[in-house]
């Protein structure tokens, strides 16, 4: 964990963390860090002595799930199935924001609350900064697991 | 986050199981590691089919189900689980979206316990499960304590039931009755039931007191707590116990009445047994001393209110014993219990009776008292709670010894179970149940001595015998039974041959430790006619006692058994003498009867017809305690008799006084002249003896010789003294000339 802190270079401050856990999910940025310190941090606490090897094991379930869930919204998108781009928003709402992806978090948020209300107009733009937020907390996500191999080998 | 695992999970060692079910996997992973530290062992699903798939075969202490799944979400797995048997009551915690109101009444409506919010805040999600824990835990417990004390409920056949006042201050309609209350008269859970439903299964005899006895209860705001004899809506007899206490609503007035109602037949029926045991005598199963007592009690109380006059009459059978010993005990039982039955055919014989239902009866229910009941033994008592006079009662006893008078047929023979009735009356024969008995008693034995069979009302003549008597009079009536009685011996010598001639039985009576000598119970057992048993028992005793010495060694003289004047007035004393020496298989000689003077003259032509008979049949008469009479000698010419014995007082004062040797010798030179043996009592020193001798009488008997002995002691008495010829008495020479009993010999000599 002491690698995690130190090699990720990525500005992951914790006072930076502590302003933005607020407002997330309102109004993502591109100017904040993709992945929240302060629930990084609390994942971490999890596991303090990184037996579990737990940050590892949820990263890499999170990238899976990602890869999927994305996968299946594009799906849904394209077919005009709404309920089903809803429901996935839903599931990667929280597991975003479990594991700091803040801004992600929000995006999904916003996009399953218009939707519900079904107002898929005003949807559609939020869905294309989701696609654009993904691949920035799919980076992000990737970065940090590489970061953990190299400090484990 | 730094809170510690375990510390503030109570009761168990043991981790609580949970099932987390969450289609998110980081979500999963994340709150598994979480709930880990926390102290709880995780199990992780990621949908609704697997996690049901998962409960087939386990049941976690608590499951906790996200909400928003694909597939089967956590409403609907929610809603399959508690369909399950054994998951009513497992707590299950439904995660749900921080704005998701819609969520959170659905998880109610689909029977989760409880919701939470997702968050991260992991010590507050482990606050909740454990607090749910901790409610299910207790709730478990409750169930477990409710299932006990229906069980128990059950067990005891007992159940609760609230009766509360209705507006309009009535009671009609606000009964409930617990499921367990219902059981116990037969109706199922569902079943309602109230008050008039309760009422219709009461008896209409047994309603209306029971309605006044609530009202009481409702008017007084006191306990409840009565039997009711109830027939259940199944027909089952039923008696339930009712037990309560009022409630009181917040102004202090009573508002309602909670308690149990409990099913008491078995043990009603265990006590009625009891009650049975106890009143009531096994055998005949006529009410016992102590309930015949109790009644007698409560009619004595009747008697002294209304005015009345009660009565108790004492049965004792007549020679029960001789039944008991010759037929056995079992034949004995059998006539007691035939007797019983006849008994009770002659009174208004009232079976069930127990403490407290006479009371609350009608003013003439002191009729319901009439019983006979056992004393014990052969004794019974009728009670007559109300007689108009003596009369009344003398017709029930006359009625019982009516009703005896038939023969009963026990152990194959025709028996004569006749009775003696002693008859006492309220109030002028005694104010207490002790002193009815005791002077029906005196009534009773009144009758056995004027020859059984018969029914005396007592009188204060009876009793006017004193206490003490009466008390040793009870003791020797019951001697004869417990064989307490017993036959000393004393030798009749002759002195000039120096042999034993004969010996006289004297009659003991071994009462504990003590030898009661004949003076101080023979005078009461005349004035009893106990004497008439005993006499017969002494002549069987002799026979008996013969037949053992004339094996023994050789004896063959005759045996002097005492005999009172009235025991020659009765018609069957042959009989008895020829049976006890028939079944000893001796002659009749070997009895010799003795009747004192005094005796003798009292009747004399009453008893001279049976003094010729046994002469005839060869049983010798004695006149005992001769020269006592002051009669005139002349009619001693005319009776059968073969023997006189000089009065020992006369004895005693040869050489003292000198009318006493002219009294001696008169009598030695009557009865020579009549030839008569003459036998000197009470010979104690040898200056009597050398006296006696001189004037020409050597039959002699007293403590010279031998004190009177025990039968085992006469023969060694034989053995030791007159065999070996080792007394003083015995002439030096055995040269007599003289038989045994060959008195005008003995008088040639002098």
């Amino acid at each position: 964990m002491l690698t995690l802190q130190g090699e990720n270079g990525r500005g992951l401050t914790t006072q930076g963390a502590m302003v933005d856990l607020n407002n997330s999910g309102i109004e993502g940025t591109a100017t904040k860090p993709v992945l929240d310190a302060a629930c990084m941090a609390e994942l971490r606490a999890l596991d303090p002595d990184g037996k579990a090897q737990l940050v590892k094991r949820v990263l890499a379930t999170y990238q899976a799930s990602l890869a999927k869930l994305v996968g299946q919204l594009q799906l849904a998108r394209a077919e005009g199935a709404w309920d089903q781009v809803s429901r996935v928003a839903h599931t990667l709402k929280s597991s975003s924001a479990s594991i700091g992806a803040l801004a992600l978090s929000g995006l999904c948020a916003d996009i399953e609350r218009l939707l519900r209300a079904g107002d898929s107009a005003s949807a559609l733009p939020l869905l294309e900064q989701f696609q654009a937020e993904v691949s920035r907390v799919d980076d992000a996500v990737g970065q940090t697991l590489q970061h953990l191999e190299a400090a484990a080998s | 986050m730094s809170l510690h695992h375990g510390v503030s999970l109570e009761a168990t060692d043991r981790r609580p199981t949970v099932l987390l079910v969450d289609d998110d996997e980081v979500n999963l992973l994340m709150t598994a590691a979480a709930l880990r530290d926390r102290g709880f062992d995780i199990t992780s699903t990621t949908g609704g089919e697997e996690a049901l798939t998962r409960l087939a075969s386990w049941t976690p202490d608590v499951v906790v189900l996200d909400a928003i799944m694909p597939g089967l979400d956590g409403f609907e797995t929610c809603i399959a689980l508690r369909n399950m048997p054994g998951f009513d009551n497992v707590p299950v915690l439904m995660l749900t979206g921080l704005d998701d109101e819609a969520s959170i009444n659905r998880a109610y409506q689909v029977g989760a316990t409880d919701f939470f919010v997702k968050a991260t805040q992991w010590s507050l999600l482990a606050g909740r499960l454990r607090y749910l824990l901790r409610a299910s835990r207790t709730r478990q417990e409750l169930e477990r304590s409710k299932a006990k004390l229906a069980r128990a409920q059950d067990l005891a056949r007992m159940g609760s039931f609230d009766w509360w006042q209705e507006e309009g201050r009535s009671f009609v309609n606000g009964l409930e009755l617990s499921e367990e209350g219902l059981r116990v008269f037969g109706y199922g859970p569902d079943d309602r039931v109230n008050l008039r439903d309760m009422l219709r299964m009461i008896a209409p005899t047994d309603r209306e007191p029971l309605v006044r006895l609530a009202r009481q209860i409702l008017y007084q705001v006191s306990v409840i707590a009565t039997d009711v004899p109830m027939t259940l809506p199944d027909g089952r007899f039923r008696i339930i116990h009712v037990e309560a206490e009022p409630e009181f609503d917040e102004h202090g007035h009573c508002c309602a009445y909670t308690g149990i109602v409990q099913d008491v037949t078995d043990r009603r029926i265990a006590e009625d047994r009891i009650r049975h045991l106890a009143n009531y005598d096994a055998l005949t199963n006529l009410p016992n001393r102590r309930q015949l007592i109790w009644r007698a009690e409560r009619a004595l109380e009747f008697g002294r209110r209304l005015g009345h006059q009660v009565a108790l009459l004492l049965i004792d059978l007549d020679r029960f014993k001789v039944i008991n010993d010759t037929l056995g005990h079992a034949a004995g039982d059998e006539l007691l219990m035939e007797v019983a039955f006849r008994l009770r055919g002659c009174v208004r014989h009232c079976e069930q009776l127990f403490e407290g239902v006479i009371e609350t009866a009608g003013s003439r229910s002191h009729r319901t008292l009439e019983a006979v009941g056992r004393l014990g033994g052969d004794e019974f008592v009728a009670l007559l709670p109300e007689v108009a006079d003596e009369a009344d009662a003398q017709r029930v006893a006359t009625r019982i010894l009516e009703a005896l008078r038939e023969p009963v047929v026990v152990a194959g023979q025709d028996c004569f179970a006749t009775a003696s009735v002693g008859i006492a009356l309220f109030p002028r024969d005694g104010n207490t149940v002790a002193d009815l008995l005791r002077n029906s008693d005196v009534a009773m034995y009144a009758v056995k001595s004027q020859g059984r069979n018969d029914a005396l009302v007592y009188t204060p003549r009876l009793a006017g015998r004193g206490r003490e008597k009466l008390a040793l009079e009870s003791a020797l009536h019951k001697a004869i039974e417990r064989d307490e009685l017993v036959l000393y011996y004393q030798p009749k010598v002759d002195v000039a041959s120096g042999k034993m001639v004969g010996v006289e039985a004297l009659m003991r009576w071994r009462r504990g430790d003590l030898l009661i000598q004949p003076a101080d119970f023979i005078p009461v057992a005349e004035e009893t006619g106990l004497i008439v048993p005993m006499s017969e028992w002494a002549l069987r005793q002799a026979a008996k006692q013969a037949r053992i010495w004339a094996d023994a060694f050789g004896f063959a003289d005759s045996i002097a058994v005492n005999m009172p004047n009235r025991m020659f007035e009765r018609t069957d004393l042959i009989e008895q003498i020829s049976a006890a020496v028939r079944d000893e298989g001796i002659p009749h000689s070997m009895i010799q009867l003795e009747i004192t003077e005094t005796g003798l003259m009292k009747d004399l032509q009453r008893v001279i017809p049976s003094l010729h008979r046994l002469t005839e049949i060869g049983v010798q008469i004695a006149v005992d305690d001769f020269g006592t009479g002051y009669s005139s000698l002349a009619y001693l010419t005319s009776l059968p008799i073969a023997e006189v014995k000089i009065d020992r007082s006369f004895v005693r004062d040869l050489g003292v006084l000198p009318q006493s040797l002219a009294v001696v010798t008169a009598i030695i030179a009557l009865a020579k002249s009549l030839d008569l043996k003459v036998v000197a009592e009470g010979v104690e020193n040898q200056r009597q003896q050398d006296v006696l001798y001189g004037e020409g009488c050597s039959l002699m008997q007293g403590f010279l010789f031998s004190k009177p002995l025990p039968p085992e002691d006469i023969q060694v008495w034989m053995e030791q003294v007159v065999l070996p010829r080792k007394a003083p008495w015995i002439p030096a020479s055995s040269k007599a000339r003289t038989g045994t009993d060959d008195v005008v010999d003995v008088g040639r000599r002098s």
